[in-house]
């Protein structure tokens, strides 16, 4: 295993998430919280995908699991719903670029209708982003969920003064 | 029991609020819970039908015998997680201390008025956000700091057109195309890392929070709510491969099909 790497990993996917997260306006005392649970989930689904050989899809969700059940500690401690936590945290592992050469790969598609060869490869492309970008988005989503659903009556009341 | 003019009052309120939550981009089963425990704090019964670009909300009085229902817009507005905190945290605070509509009122006003983030510091935050992103995508430090100018003047863009109230989907063509354009010029400096450096250049526009919602509030039982916004956020991802594509299609011969 390659410390640096890893390491690395979650750094970038920490600034990342800040950036990505600053558009949406998260009150400014949860940027440490929201920049941790990135570096943490994202670094997981590294670690999953190079170290483990687990598909992308299924190390997102441990990923975001860990980020949601992360979300649930530090949105108590913070006071903020853990949405508020987890969607910023999120955002480094959406996967934007296999979502953009599905839309490519379709466009390439009817470029060329005519070539039979040509034709089924963009198809094939197309239906190998499409897949990844849908079950990555709802793996994502379903994985930060759980532990909504396991822990409801905490997670509903983390705004709540006096209890956490 | 309630007058029909208070129970009026409270259901206006009860009506901004929700709307307001929902189009700041909080998922619909908060937007609910939150609603309906600020009615129980000011005494009255909520029930809210909820749509991505309406609310229809009936407020009961206490007794049963009085009611008042009202449909209002949603308004478009950009996502904003402050909001989405401040205002949980006053219906707890309404619920707990009993607070009347007068002083929910106030604390309201008080929390709506915060200023934003300098959006300078905004813009290049979200540059860096993005030049890392580079990064993880295995992009030198020329295709980042390339990816860093792109992003910056695509944000730039992208934030006027919108406060000119252009229409969303044509600030992200213009918005995508702008940041593309700018990173191609990696095509000068390094070859080999500008693919990197265009693909990621437009990952900013990427609306990512409707994305996340929209499944959360699918799997949360709100399935109409989610598909309107996962179709959103599809029409914004389709844009933004257009905007890119003519990039693409002008330095067709130095680059790579990114597929």
């Amino acid at each position: 295993m390659d410390w640096l790497d890893i390491l690395s990993d979650g750094f970038f996917a920490a600034i990342a998430a800040i950036g990505f997260g600053v558009i949406s306006r998260p009150p400014l005392r949860a940027l440490p919280s929201i920049a941790l649970l990135a570096a943490i989930g994202h670094a997981i689904r590294f670690c999953l995908m190079k170290y483990v050989q687990l598909d992308i899809a299924t190390s997102s969700f441990f990923g975001s699991l860990v980020i949601g059940l992360g979300s649930l500690y530090l949105g108590g401690k913070q006071k903020c719903p853990n949405t508020v936590l987890f969607i910023p945290a999120l955002l480094p592992m959406i996967p934007g670029m296999y979502a953009y050469r599905t839309v490519f790969s379709l466009l390439s598609f009817l470029n060329n209708l005519s070539d039979l060869a040509l034709r089924s490869e963009y198809m094939m492309s197309m239906f190998y982003n499409g897949i990844i970008t849908c079950s990555v988005v709802f793996m994502l989503a379903a994985g930060a969920s759980v532990p909504i659903f396991l822990f409801s009556a905490k997670s509903y009341s983390l705004t709540r003064p006096g209890r956490s | 029991m309630k007058s029909y003019e208070e129970l009026k009052e409270t259901a206006d309120f009860i009506c901004e609020y929700a709307t307001l939550l929902m189009g700041s981009g909080v998922h619909t089963s908060r937007v609910t819970r939150n609603s309906v425990r600020l009615a129980e704090a000011l005494e009255v019964k909520a029930e809210l039908t909820l749509f991505q670009t309406s609310i229809i909300l009936t407020i009961k009085d206490k007794s049963g015998r009085l009611d008042y229902s009202e449909t209002i817009n949603v308004p478009q507005l950009p996502v904003n997680f402050e909001i989405n905190s401040d205002l949980s945290a006053l219906s707890w605070e309404a619920f707990d201390n009993h607070l009347t509509l007068s002083e929910v009122k106030e604390k309201y006003a008080r929390l709506i008025a915060r200023p934003a983030i300098n959006k300078w510091l905004v813009r290049i935050l979200i540059s860096l956000g993005n030049a890392s992103f580079c990064k993880l995508f295995g992009g030198n430090w020329i295709a980042m700091v390339m990816v860093f100018a792109a992003t910056f003047a695509g944000i730039i863009l992208k934030q006027e057109m919108l406060h000119r109230k252009v229409n969303a989907y044509i600030t992200n063509i213009a918005s995508a195309f702008a940041a593309s354009l700018i990173a191609s010029a990696t095509l000068l400096l390094d070859a080999v890392n500008a693919e990197v450096a265009i693909g990621t250049s437009i990952l900013f526009l990427i609306p990512g929070v409707p994305l996340l919602n929209g499944i959360i509030d699918i799997v949360e039982g709100h399935t109409l709510t989610g598909f309107s916004r996962l179709t959103n956020a599809l029409l914004l991802i389709l844009c933004l491969s257009v905007g890119l594509s003519f990039t693409i299609l002008l330095f067709r011969d130095y680059i790579q099909w990114i597929g």
